[in-house]
């Protein structure tokens, strides 16, 4: 049966990360901190990058970030392996940025800009070795405030929208994997995501507004 | 298919989700369409926008920060130390529900003229004396207990006057869990109005500590502060 093949296949592509995921995941929950603090070191880079795209600030991300491990720690017994771990850890971050936003909302909107400085340095060379050159100061310049007007629009779109658009475009994960990580009908995922995009490419390039639609 | 039609299929379009028809139907109003092709190309710009953002590096190593607060959080109920705001009075020593061993409770407390007034300035900046004077500072040092040094605010240890300006008066009982390096990881508000008072926990959490030792050991220690805030009206002349 060809989807059954799919699936054997798809399983063996992960096969190799699962069971050292599960024997972490074990050692984290028999009280190893050694093994707690590898898993941490693990995901730290992915969750701080979706939190601060999620909510903006870096400080915020940061507390955020420490926040999302330590209710890994607490609940790590509670976690099934039904899901990938980093699947489990996205739910957490999206949850906590979403409890976060409803009290901390639009706090500190000047700070935006804050993130732009946390660029990792493979990514200053790699955008290096794509432009095969060294980036001129005005290149960097460029780079940089483009990525700021897009979080700024980000910021102003609802937190649903927000989430599915970053978990799509940024994280790159599936339409489905986003579905299943937010319990969400796969339908109500593209539906936001269409409205999403749509809201970013109106505040990004607003002189095409609707007017031209018959 | 028409501009409506075509343009609320163009997001799941360019994800390549739509049956073979449809797709087709759309390329066919693209090629037919120039506004729509228009828009088709912003939303990919969009997408590309979105997929070109570098990637942010958490400023310092969440899995340190993470080991800390784990420490801090797995020792037990312990004894809290209330350190009062003047270093003659001596420090009380009363059980702490609050899970931790080495804990220290430092009192902040910032006299405010209400409506104010030139001698209020004084008060503000720190030239008033011990007002906004922390415990653990040379002014009003800590209590020394056996194997235990607590940690220490850096620099003067003079809370910042203005951050309190917005806060409203009454105070507020606040938790700082202080990294082995130093730096702090957290500022809970265990109990008090927090309205207003996000430019006090700001400046908490910018706060930089000498770590606390135990046995020479620095630990990653809770720090216990009750800051209170008074408005006082200057005397009448």
């Amino acid at each position: 049966m060809a989807s059954g093949e799919l699936a054997l296949q798809s399983g063996e592509c992960v096969a190799a990360g699962v069971p050292a995921e599960r024997l972490l995941v074990d050692r984290c929950r028999q009280g190893d901190p050694e093994a707690f603090s590898r898993l941490v070191a693990l995901h730290e880079g992915m969750v701080f990058n979706l939190a601060a795209r999620l909510l903006g600030d870096s400080e915020e991300a940061r507390d955020l970030s420490q926040e999302v491990f330590l209710q890994v720690y607490r609940h790590l017994g509670r976690f099934q392996g039904r899901s990938s771990l980093k699947t489990w850890i996205y739910r957490i971050v999206v949850n906590q940025c979403r409890n976060r936003q409803r009290w901390w909302r639009r706090r500190r909107v000047d700070r935006a800009s804050s993130l732009e400085e946390l660029t990792s340095a493979e990514e200053a060379k790699a955008s290096t070795a794509a432009c095969g050159g060294p980036e001129s100061p005005f290149d960097q310049a460029c780079r940089r405030e483009r990525s700021q007007r897009v979080q700024a629009a980000l910021l102003a779109l609802p937190f649903h929208h927000r989430t599915v658009l970053v978990l799509r475009e940024v994280e790159g994960l599936s339409c489905e994997g986003i579905a299943s990580m937010l319990e969400l009908p796969e339908g109500t995922v593209k539906s936001r995501l269409a409205r999403a995009r749509d809201s970013l490419r109106r505040s990004l390039f607003p002189e095409l507004g609707e007017g031209r639609l018959p | 298919m028409n501009c409506r039609s075509a343009r609320r299929r163009l997001s799941a379009f360019l994800d390549g989700d739509l049956v073979p028809v449809e797709a087709r139907a759309v390329i066919g109003h693209l090629e037919a369409c120039s506004g729509c092709r228009e828009h088709a190309r912003d939303l990919s710009a969009v997408s590309e926008a979105l997929s070109q953002m570098p990637r942010v590096e958490p400023p310092g190593s969440i899995a340190l920060a993470v080991r800390d607060r784990i420490e801090v959080e797995s020792r037990g109920p312990g004894l809290a130390l209330l350190f009062r705001s003047s270093w003659r009075a001596r420090p009380l020593m009363l059980p702490s529900l609050i899970p931790a061993a080495l804990v220290v409770v430092t009192v902040l407390a910032a006299a405010l003229a209400l409506d104010g007034e030139p001698a209020a300035q004084g008060i503000l900046d720190g030239s008033w004396g011990s007002g906004l004077q922390a415990s653990g500072t040379d002014a009003n040092p800590l209590q020394p207990v056996a194997g235990v040094r607590v940690p220490r605010v850096r620099g003067t240890g003079r809370f910042p006057a203005e951050a309190l300006t917005g806060m409203a008066e009454g105070t507020l009982f606040l938790e700082t869990v202080v990294a082995r390096d130093g730096s702090v990881l957290a500022v809970n508000v265990l109990d008090g109005n927090t309205a207003l008072a996000a430019p006090v926990l700001e400046a908490l959490r910018r706060e930089r500590f000498w770590p606390g030792l135990y046995n020479g050991r620095p630990v990653a220690v809770s720090v216990y502060r009750l800051i209170s805030r008074l408005d006082v009206r200057p005397p009448l002349t």
